[in-house]
C-alpha cells in the first residue's frame, strides 16, 4: 500500500473548515499524521502551490458503457475522473440498456473491477457511485425496481438525459426513494418549451440563427418539481430532491425560496455553466466573467474583438445550452451564498463522428471531468470563488447531498487516504492526447489550465499519478 | 462567344463567403462595384468570359430551391466556369453519409468551389476546416443568406441612387457614385424575422450602408429581435417593433419575408388569413410610407399572404430586378474568392 509524505503543502480540509501550511503523512494507505505549520516553519507556504484536499466527488458523469463504448469505457472514464483528481465518480444510468434493475448494475460493478483488475499493488481506481434509473428503462411509465436497486447499492435515482416527465411519476418516486432514504435527481427541462432548441435562447441564438432554449424551459420545471417536493414531504419527510446542471438565475430564486422554506432540496452546477458562456457558440473563448462589464452588463464580443474562433463549434453544445453571461454570474452567487451545494461535471464524452457534424445535429455534451479543477481554479484565480469554497463545492458539498453514504466528511488520522495533490503553479494543456477521455468534445481544447493534478489517493491507493512533463 | 479576361478584379482577403456579418461597407461597395462590370460585360446574354475558366464549382443544396440555385448555375456558367449541380434528398441526420464526406468527395472529384443550401444554421462552416477549395454559403438555416442580402443592397443601390445635393454626393463630386449609401434612407422588414436567414444577413447589410432599418412582425416572430435592437449588438442599429404602420410610415423601401404554414402548427401564429389581415403588405398599407416607395420579397411569395398580387406587380416593385441582379451579385462573388485563391 502507498506511502507518503506531503510536507510544505497547502492542506485544504473543508469538513473542518480548515486551510493552511500543513503536512502529511500516510503509511500503508492510511493517514498517519498531520499536522499544522505555524511559524518559521509555515513561511513561504501559500494557498497558490502545492495545495492538498480530499478527493473530489462528482455527482454527475456519464461513463456511457454499456451501449456506447466509443464515447467512453468504464475504464477510460475512471481514468478520466483520476485525471482530474476525482475519487468518486457518480455515474448516471442513461447506458443502453439503462441501469434500472440490480443486474444492470452487477454489469457495472464488474466492469469497475475489471478497470482496477491489472494495476499493481497499492494503485486502484476511482470509486463509482451509481445512480439508478427512476423508470423502467427510463420511458418515464413505470417505477423502476427502486427498492431492489437500494438493496444493491445505487445512491439515487435519476432519469439524467431527461427529465422526469410525469409529475405524477415524480411525486411518487420522491415518496418511494424518500422511504428507501435516497434523492431524487432530476435534470429539469420543460420539453414543451425546448423541443428542437439548439442554443440557449437569447442574443448570440438571434445573431446565429439557432433555435432558442428559453430560461423557462428550466424554471417551470424547478417550479414544478418543488411544487411536488413541497406536497411529498407533507407525509414522507425524508423524502430528497437535487436538481441537476442548474443554469439560469430564476432556478437558483426558486432554490432559495424553497430552502428559506426548509424543504429538502439540494442542487448542483457544472464548470461550464459557472464559467462559459452562449457568447463561445459564436467564437469567443474568454471566461464568463470577463464577458460583463465593471457595471455588469454584457459586452459586446461582435465589436470588442472577443470573436476568436469559428462559430458553431459543436464541442460548445450542451443540455442545457451555455447561458447568458448573467445566468453565469447567477450560478457563481448560488455557488458562493450555499445556494448550490455541489459542482458536478455533467462529463458528457462523445465519439468524434457525433460531434463532427452540423451544429443542430450534433449530439449534446461537454468532455469535462478532467478540466473541471482547472476551470474552477479560473474562477477563484478571476476571485469569483474562494479556494476553500471551491474545494467545498468539489468534496463536502456532494458528500452531503449523498448523505453519509461515503464516511467522514473531515481528513483525520487513521482513515484510508482519500486525497488530491494538485499545483496551482503548473499548468497543463488541454489537447486530445492530454484527455485520457475517449470523448475529446471540450470547447478548452487548446488551452492551458492551472492545477495540473500530481496524485489521486482513493481508499488508500493510488489512482492517479503525474507522469512528468508530457501534458506542459 | 468567348470574351477574354478584360476584367481585373481588386484585391480580396475573404476565401470563403459563409455570412456577411464581418464585410466592411468598403468591402460591400468592392463587390458591387464588381458585380457592375459583371453586368455590363455580360450585357449580352450570349457572352461568356473566362474568369472562372476549368473552374469546377459544384452547387450542394440540401434544401429545395430555385431561384438561388439557378441563379448560382447561370453566374457560374457566364464565368466560363464548369457547373456540377447536386440535390441531395437528406443529410446526415438520415444517418446516411455525413457532410463532411459529402465534401471530401466532391473534392476529390475535383470541385474547387462550393456553393451549399443547407437547412441547419451554420452547416458551411464545418467545411473550410476539411476542404481546400472555396466555400460559398446559398443559405443556412436561419442563419444567413449573404448572396440573397448582396443582391438587395445592389438592387436598392440601382433603384435608390443618392440623392442629388445630398451630403454624400456633393463631398464626393464628380466620383459621387462611389459614395453612395443608404444614409437617411428608412428601409422596413416585414414579416418572419425569428426564421429568417434573409433578414438575418439584410441586417448587417443595410445597417452597413447605413440605412435606417425597422424589423417589423407579429411578436412569436419577432423574438429575440427587440432584444437585439434594444442592445445595439454587433454596432447594428435598428429598431424592432410589431406595429407595421409604424414600420412602414415614410419608408423608402419595404422587404416583405416569406411566411410559411409551418408556423401556425408551431403555434405561433393564429392563421395565415389574421396574418394577412394584420402584417400582409398591401397598396393600403403602403400608402403611410413614401409615395414611390420601392417593395421587395426575396421569393417564392405567397401571393395574397405576405404580400397583395398588386403590390408585388406594381410600380415600386423590385422583385424582378432581385432575380435578376442576384446573377452579377453571385458572378461577383464566385469572381472575387476565386481570385482570393484556395486555401495552400
Amino acid at each position: 500500500m502507498t506511502d507518503l509524505d506531503l510536507s510544505r503543502v497547502w492542506l485544504v480540509d473543508p469538513g473542518r473548515g480548515r486551510e493552511g501550511p500543513a503536512e502529511l503523512v500516510v503509511r500503508r494507505g492510511v493517514i498517519r499524521a498531520i499536522r499544522w505549520l505555524r511559524g518559521p516553519e509555515a513561511e513561504g507556504i501559500d494557498d497558490r502551490g502545492i495545495v492538498v484536499a480530499p478527493a473530489f466527488v462528482d455527482l454527475h458523469a456519464h461513463l456511457r458503457e454499456p451501449g456506447n463504448e466509443a464515447a467512453e469505457t468504464i475504464a477510460s472514464g475512471l481514468l478520466a475522473a483520476a485525471h482530474g483528481g476525482f475519487g468518486w465518480v457518480g455515474a448516471m444510468p442513461n447506458t443502453t440498456p439503462a441501469v434500472d434493475t440490480p443486474g444492470s448494475l452487477e454489469l457495472l460493478d464488474r466492469r469497475v473491477l475489471d478497470a482496477g483488475q491489472d494495476l499493481p499493488p497499492g494503485e486502484g481506481t476511482p470509486g463509482v457511485l451509481a445512480w439508478g434509473a427512476v423508470t423502467v428503462s427510463r420511458a418515464g411509465e413505470q417505477l423502476a425496481p427502486l427498492a431492489e436497486l437500494a438493496g444493491a447499492g445505487v445512491v439515487g435515482f435519476s432519469e439524467d438525459g431527461a427529465p422526469v416527465r410525469s409529475a405524477a411519476i415524480l411525486r411518487s418516486a420522491l415518496a418511494y426513494a424518500g422511504m428507501l432514504g435516497l434523492p431524487i435527481v432530476d435534470h429539469p427541462e420543460d420539453h414543451g418549451l425546448t423541443e428542437g432548441a439548439e442554443a440557449n435562447e437569447g442574443l448570440v441564438a438571434t445573431v446565429l440563427g439557432l433555435k432558442g432554449w428559453p430560461a423557462a424551459g428550466e424554471v417551470a420545471a424547478v417550479a414544478r418539481d418543488i411544487a411536488i417536493l413541497e406536497d411529498v414531504v407533507r407525509d414522507v419527510p425524508a423524502a430528497r430532491l437535487h436538481l441537476t446542471h442548474l443554469s439560469v438565475a430564476g432556478s437558483f430564486e426558486l432554490v432559495r425560496a424553497a430552502r428559506a422554506r426548509g424543504l429538502p432540496v439540494t442542487c448542483d452546477v457544472t464548470p461550464h455553466h459557472l464559467a462559459l458562456s452562449d457568447e463561445w457558440l459564436a467564437g469567443a473563448r474568454r471566461w464568463a466573467w470577463e464577458a460583463l462589464d465593471e457595471a455588469g452588463r454584457r459586452r459586446d464580443p461582435w465589436v470588442d474583438g472577443a470573436l476568436v474562433a469559428e462559430p458553431y463549434d459543436t464541442a460548445t453544445k450542451v443540455n442545457p445550452p451555455l447561458r447568458s453571461p448573467e445566468d453565469a454570474r447567477a450560478c457563481r452567487m448560488a455557488l458562493r451564498d450555499g445556494t448550490a451545494d455541489a459542482i458536478a461535471t455533467d462529463h458528457a464524452p462523445h465519439a468524434a463522428i457525433d460531434k463532427a457534424v452540423e451544429f443542430g445535429l450534433a449530439a449534446n455534451g461537454i468532455t469535462g471531468i478532467e478540466t473541471a479543477l482547472g476551470v474552477v481554479l479560473a474562477a477563484v484565480d478571476a476571485g469569483e470563488l474562494t479556494l476553500a469554497r471551491a474545494i467545498a463545492l468539489l468534496t463536502v458539498g456532494p458528500r452531503r447531498v449523498l448523505g453519509s453514504s461515503l464516511g467522514p466528511d473531515r481528513i483525520g488520522v487513521g482513515q484510508l487516504a482519500e486525497l488530491v495533490v494538485f499545483d496551482r503553479s503548473t499548468t497543463w494543456q488541454v489537447s486530445p492526447g492530454t484527455l485520457r477521455s475517449l470523448g475529446k468534445n471540450s470547447p478548452l481544447l487548446g488551452r492551458a489550465l492551472a492545477g495540473r493534478v500530481l496524485l489521486v489517493l482513493h481508499l488508500g491507493r493510488v489512482a492517479y499519478q503525474d507522469g512528468g512533463g508530457a501534458e506542459r | 462567344m468567348s470574351a477574354g479576361s478584360a476584367i481585373d478584379l481588386p484585391t480580396w482577403r475573404h476565401r470563403h463567403l459563409l455570412d456577411v456579418d464581418r464585410l466592411t461597407w468598403p468591402e460591400l461597395e468592392t463587390l458591387m462595384a464588381v458585380a457592375d462590370r459583371f453586368a455590363t460585360a455580360t450585357a449580352d446574354p450570349a457572352t461568356k468570359l473566362d474568369v472562372l475558366r476549368g473552374v469546377n464549382v459544384t452547387i450542394l443544396f440540401y434544401e429545395a430551391s430555385t431561384r438561388t440555385r439557378v441563379s448560382f448555375e447561370i453566374a457560374a456558367k457566364k464565368l466560363g466556369a464548369d457547373v456540377v449541380s447536386v440535390t441531395a434528398t437528406g443529410s446526415s441526420v438520415t444517418k446516411g453519409e455525413s457532410l463532411i464526406d459529402t465534401v471530401r468527395t466532391l473534392e476529390a472529384t475535383g470541385t474547387r468551389m462550393l456553393v451549399m443550401r443547407h437547412a441547419t444554421s451554420g452547416a458551411p462552416y464545418l467545411v473550410p476546416a476539411i476542404f481546400g477549395g472555396n466555400v460559398i454559403n446559398g443559405g443556412d438555416g436561419w442563419h444567413a443568406h449573404p448572396t440573397q442580402a448582396l443582391l438587395d443592397l445592389y438592387t436598392l443601390r440601382e433603384a435608390l441612387p443618392a440623392p442629388v445635393g445630398s451630403e454624400a454626393g456633393s463631398k464626393a463630386g464628380p466620383g459621387a457614385e462611389a459614395a453612395w449609401s443608404l444614409r437617411g434612407r428608412k428601409v422596413a422588414i416585414v414579416g418572419d424575422l425569428l426564421h429568417s436567414r434573409v433578414a438575418r444577413s439584410n441586417l448587417w447589410t443595410l445597417t452597413a450602408a447605413g440605412a435606417d432599418v425597422w424589423a417589423c412582425g407579429p411578436s412569436t416572430l419577432l423574438r429575440g429581435f427587440e432584444a437585439w435592437a434594444a442592445t445595439g449588438a454587433g454596432g447594428r442599429h435598428f429598431t424592432a417593433t410589431s406595429d407595421v404602420d409604424a414600420a412602414i410610415r415614410d419608408a423608402d423601401a419595404v422587404m416583405t419575408l416569406r411566411i410559411q404554414k409551418e408556423r401556425m402548427a408551431g403555434g405561433l401564429l393564429p392563421s395565415l388569413r389574421e396574418y394577412a389581415a394584420t402584417y400582409g403588405i398591401t397598396r393600403e398599407r403602403l400608402r403611410g410610407a413614401k409615395p414611390d416607395v420601392l417593395v421587395m420579397h426575396p421569393g417564392p411569395m405567397n401571393e395574397g399572404v405576405e404580400i397583395a398580387p398588386d403590390v408585388a406587380e406594381g410600380p415600386g416593385s423590385l422583385i424582378t430586378s432581385q432575380v435578376h441582379n442576384g446573377i452579377a451579385i453571385r458572378m461577383a462573388v464566385l469572381a472575387l474568392l476565386d481570385a482570393a485563391g484556395p486555401v495552400a
